[in-house]
């Protein structure tokens, strides 16, 4: 009963759309083996070049163009400074982030108090507060009390907004969870510590995975509010390439972003894979 | 002394509007050592919180609950030793078949050899021997219904809790666990107190039947008992088909009593306890009337078919409500528009007591 | 008893979140609000002192000798308005067929489209916006491929212009409408369009009838979710936008990076954080008066 025309008309559009949105990731991975130094937009030819270059395995010692090459390896140390300062937050932020969504979550969906729905609204605020402001305030707050700007700084920063993700995916399990088997749980024995080792947060394990996942790569990509709360020594690999981007485009610039493109692929895949396995 | 006493038991809820119901209004119920007791009415009757005061999910706001004489109402649930069936019967989808049965016992800290005997045992009992290592999700409603018995049986409960455990199951399968469950009730000889609004599953399975309506108990006894001597119009009606007569009482003839309604439906009562002039209700279920050459006069307005028998609703000659009659289908059964004559014995009547 | 207990468990649960965004969520927020009625430091920071100045640049009071009043301000929240809202406009525009599209499609094929939609906000923004820059650039993949193939003779100026800013933000934006949208068309009943076509309607009228409308809550939260992020982003004008692309979250990190006039960055702050709050309030009690009507 569809209308075959309109439905291919549909189907086109459809496909254009989905090239509009990998095309730009295409051409990044493309440029990203473009050997011509001096201007990255014209097709030299294919190397491996950039990435020997961000492994630090380029030869420095060579022709002119090696030499070229040489002042980009400047910024590989600094470059993956820059993805262990990721890491490192990602990695912290995640499991603060974790930890307090998940403990939120399970007390908005199991207790009753007054104070609830006031909890409920104002968990959404930090998600739907635009990152600049939440970043500057950050960063007169951090200023005013005196505190410095360091890794600790962007943690906290992150962690702000990210509890809220992590909630929220934690809460929407928790909703489709049948309250009886807590009481099920207490009713063969088990005390309110037990009932929540051994029932509630294996039958949540798929949400808080899902909130961790989430939280860690909005962290690792997060750019405006760890622009804003970074210290001079710590900068993470978005705040990086933002840099780069604004000093003048290199060509390593499409190694990385290649390399950040398949990771999130993967990153992305397993997501979908943890959500699709069964786990009634 | 009974093995669950309960008082005066009030529970209130206040609902979302800010006012009052009493989900429990003074509730008194004694259960024995091995009894099968069923908690039985419509929804909201008070059934499920009269359960889950048991099973301590829901706390009391006045009377008491006692268990061998134990007070059971300051214990939270992990510490009452009764068990429960849950009506979604709640099998944890995270663990195997065999440790969601061996789960009382883990949680009370018993050895991994001497929990596999005893899981072994269970499934056995439900007959579900060597389903152990399965998932829940790879059972079917009757196989999950089993595992979640085997779970609350396993710690030995004097009491077992069972909130309508068979609505879930199609009609087949729900007729033989009923005779089941009451086996398995039999054989591991403790009480259990089972929920439904299945009038059927409550007659079939019952030692005694508890009959609720908002949050009282309207009466108790034996399944026959409620069936053929309801207490009151509620349970007459709620239990079975029924006939409900209000008549006045014109004469008394020996053991028996003539009575009329208003529209001049003439039935004859056992007399004992009746005056001439007295205002009585009578109960008479569909099979207690017969069809006859003479008697009741009446017309025929629809005739169900039901296989072996025939359901019919007569409507009397006098007037007044329809007279619901089951008769046995045949050649010469009776069509919708046919004229026939209703006779019954007056012994099968039961008069309610006076209101 | 048990209550207490219960009580000492949910103090437990909920003592870190409440502490948390307490001290890092609420303070910052409300040391904007104090830090935009202060007065701006001669050489950054700020005097303790109550000041309505910053608000008289944006708004039209001045003194006109240390604070002059300048329509840019206004101009630039108008163009970050008018910006968020064409976001809005033209990521509805692009999704909504292909939502629609991928709705219809076999369990399979829907799953791997769906999958194809929510990986790029996997992938880093900044790449992702980093690729627009490859593609715009008067030597980039756009203009080589019409210059090549004839149909231009000159490269075409589309970097560092308003078109290329509202772009980017259609771009990474784009998941964020598509998902609520799918939510919303996806639980639309079928047989409520086979109704209406039962009952005389065309597939035109049906849809601005009957699916339109049913749909409508999850084109509002999609709105609400495109426009609040877009309204204050600077990451996009910075990186695609050149002067005519600057807006409101360039303003304020200008005044806090370079410019160092702090309150006056905190009462543009203000500003944006106004807008957001007021959309969200709008949103909200729209949806919740149509979840009234409909229980």
């Amino acid at each position: 009963m569809r209308n075959p025309i309109g439905w291919a008309a549909l189907t086109v559009f459809a496909l254009a759309f989905f090239v509009f949105i990998y095309a730009p990731l295409f051409v990044i991975i493309g440029y990203s083996f473009n050997s011509n130094p001096v201007n990255m937009m014209v097709w030299d030819h294919f190397t491996f070049d950039w990435y020997r270059g961000l492994l630090g395995l380029a030869d420095r010692s060579q022709d002119g163009a090696a030499q070229n090459r040489a002042l980009y390896i400047e910024s590989t140390d600094q470059m993956l400074a820059a993805l262990r300062t990721s890491l490192t937050v990602a990695a912290f932020t995640t499991t603060i982030s974790t930890v307090i969504g998940t403990a939120t979550a399970i007390a908005l969906a199991r207790y009753r108090f007054r104070l609830k729905g006031v909890y409920n609204g104002f968990l959404m605020l930090p998600m739907m507060m635009p990152d600049i402001v939440l970043g500057i305030g950050l960063l007169i707050f951090f200023v005013t009390i005196g505190m410095n700007l360091s890794m600790l700084t962007i943690i906290i920063g992150h962690c702000t907004f990210l509890t809220s993700y992590v909630f929220i995916i934690v809460q929407a399990r928790m909703a489709g969870l049948d309250p009886a088997l807590e009481e099920a749980s207490a009713d063969l024995g088990a005390s309110e510590w037990v009932t929540l080792r051994k029932v509630l947060l294996p039958q949540l394990a798929p949400g808080i995975l899902g909130g961790a996942l989430l939280a860690f790569v909005i962290s690792m990509d997060d750019l405006v509010i760890t622009y804003f709360v970074a210290g001079t020594g710590d900068t993470t690999l978005p705040v990086f390439i933002f840099g780069m981007i604004r000093r003048g485009v290199k060509p390593e610039i499409n190694a990385i972003a290649t390399l950040i493109i398949l990771a999130s692929v993967v990153i992305a895949a397993t997501g979908l894979w943890l959500r699709s396995r069964k786990t009634d | 002394m009974a093995l669950l006493e309960i008082r005066a038991a009030r529970r209130v809820f206040v609902t979302p509007e800010g006012g009052r119901v009493a989900a429990l209004d003074g509730v008194d119920l004694d259960v024995g050592a091995n009894e099968f007791v069923t908690l039985l009415g419509p929804s909201g009757c008070g059934k499920t919180t009269l359960l889950r005061s048991i099973s301590g999910f829901e706390a009391l706001n006045g009377g008491s609950i006692a268990l061998d004489g134990a007070d059971l109402s300051k214990l939270p649930p992990f510490r009452r030793p009764v068990n429960t069936v849950f009506q979604s019967y709640a099998l944890f989808g995270h663990m195997s078949v065999a440790r969601n049965v061996g789960y009382a016992l883990e949680v009370r800290g018993v050895a991994k050899g001497q929990r596999e005997a005893k899981v072994a045992e269970a499934l056995e009992k439900v007959g579900l021997d060597g389903m152990g290592a399965r998932r829940p999700s790879q059972l079917s409603g009757g196989q999950r219904q089993r595992v979640a018995l085997a779970r609350s049986i396993i710690a030995e409960p004097r009491l077992l809790l069972l909130d309508e455990p068979l609505s879930a199951l199609d009609r087949n399968l729900r007729q033989q666990m009923q005779l089941e469950l009451k086996a398995l009730q039999a054989r591991l000889g403790i009480a259990f107190v089972f929920v439904t609004h299945d009038q059927e599953e409550a007659l079939t399975m019952s030692d005694r039947i508890v009959v609720m309506r908002a949050g009282k108990i309207e009466q108790i006894g034996p399944p026959r008992d409620i069936y053929r001597r309801p207490k009151n119009r509620f349970v007459a009606d709620f239990i079975g088909e029924t006939n409900l007569f209000d008549l006045t009482v014109e004469r008394i003839e020996g053991s028996e009593a003539r009575a009329r309604t208003p529209e001049g439906v003439e039935l004859v009562l056992p007399s004992q306890g009746l005056v001439a002039g007295q205002a009585v209700t009578a109960v008479l279920r569909p099979a207690d009337f017969t069809l006859a050459a003479a008697g009741l006069a009446g017309t025929v307005t629809r005739a169900v078919y039901l296989g072996q028998d025939l359901h019919l609703f007569v409507q009397p000659a006098g007037g007044g409500a329809e007279i619901r009659v089951t008769a046995r289908d045949g050649a010469a059964a009776p069509s919708a528009g046919d004229a026939v004559h209703l006779a019954h014995d007056p012994a099968a009547v039961h008069v309610l007591e006076a209101a | 008893m048990a209550l207490r207990r219960q009580s000492i468990v949910l103090s437990v649960l909920l003592a870190p979140v409440t502490l948390f965004l307490g001290v890092f969520f609420l303070m910052p927020l409300a040391i904007i609000a104090l830090f935009s009625l202060l007065t701006p430091g001669l050489y950054g920071g700020v005097e303790w002192s109550f000041y309505h100045w910053n608000y008289g640049r944006i708004f039209g009071w001045a003194d006109g000798l240390i604070e002059i009043f300048e329509p840019i301000y206004l101009q630039i929240l108008a163009r970050s308005l008018g910006f968020a809202a064409l976001t809005v406009l033209l990521t509805l525009v692009l999704c909504y067929p292909v939502a629609f599209w991928v709705s219809r499609l076999p369990p399979r094929a829907r799953l791997i489209f769906l999958f194809l939609v929510t990986l790029p906000f996997f992938s880093s923004l900044i790449v992702r916006l980093y690729a627009w820059l490859l593609i715009l650039k008067p030597s980039g993949v756009l203009n080589s491929a019409l210059l090549s193939s004839g149909l231009i003779s000159q490269p075409l100026e589309i970097l560092y212009t308003p078109a290329a800013v509202v772009l980017g933000m259609v771009y990474v934006m784009v998941p964020f409408m598509f998902l609520p949208l799918f939510a919303a068309i996806d639980n639309l009943d079928r047989a409520l369009v086979e109704a209406s076509m039962d009952l005389g309607a065309n597939r035109v009228q049906t849809f601005f009838k009957v699916i339109l409308p049913q749909t409508l809550p999850g084109i509002m939260g999609g709105a609400v979710i495109v426009f609040i992020p877009s309204v204050g982003n600077f990451v996009v004008p910075d990186v695609l936008g050149g002067a005519k692309g600057l807006m409101i979250g360039n303003l304020v990190e200008q005044q806090f990076l370079s410019a160092r006039n702090w309150p006056f960055g905190a009462a543009l702050s203000m500003i944006i954080m106004t807008v957001v709050l007021t959309v969200l309030m709008v949103s909200i009690a729209r949806a919740t008066r149509r979840g009234g009507q409909n229980a």
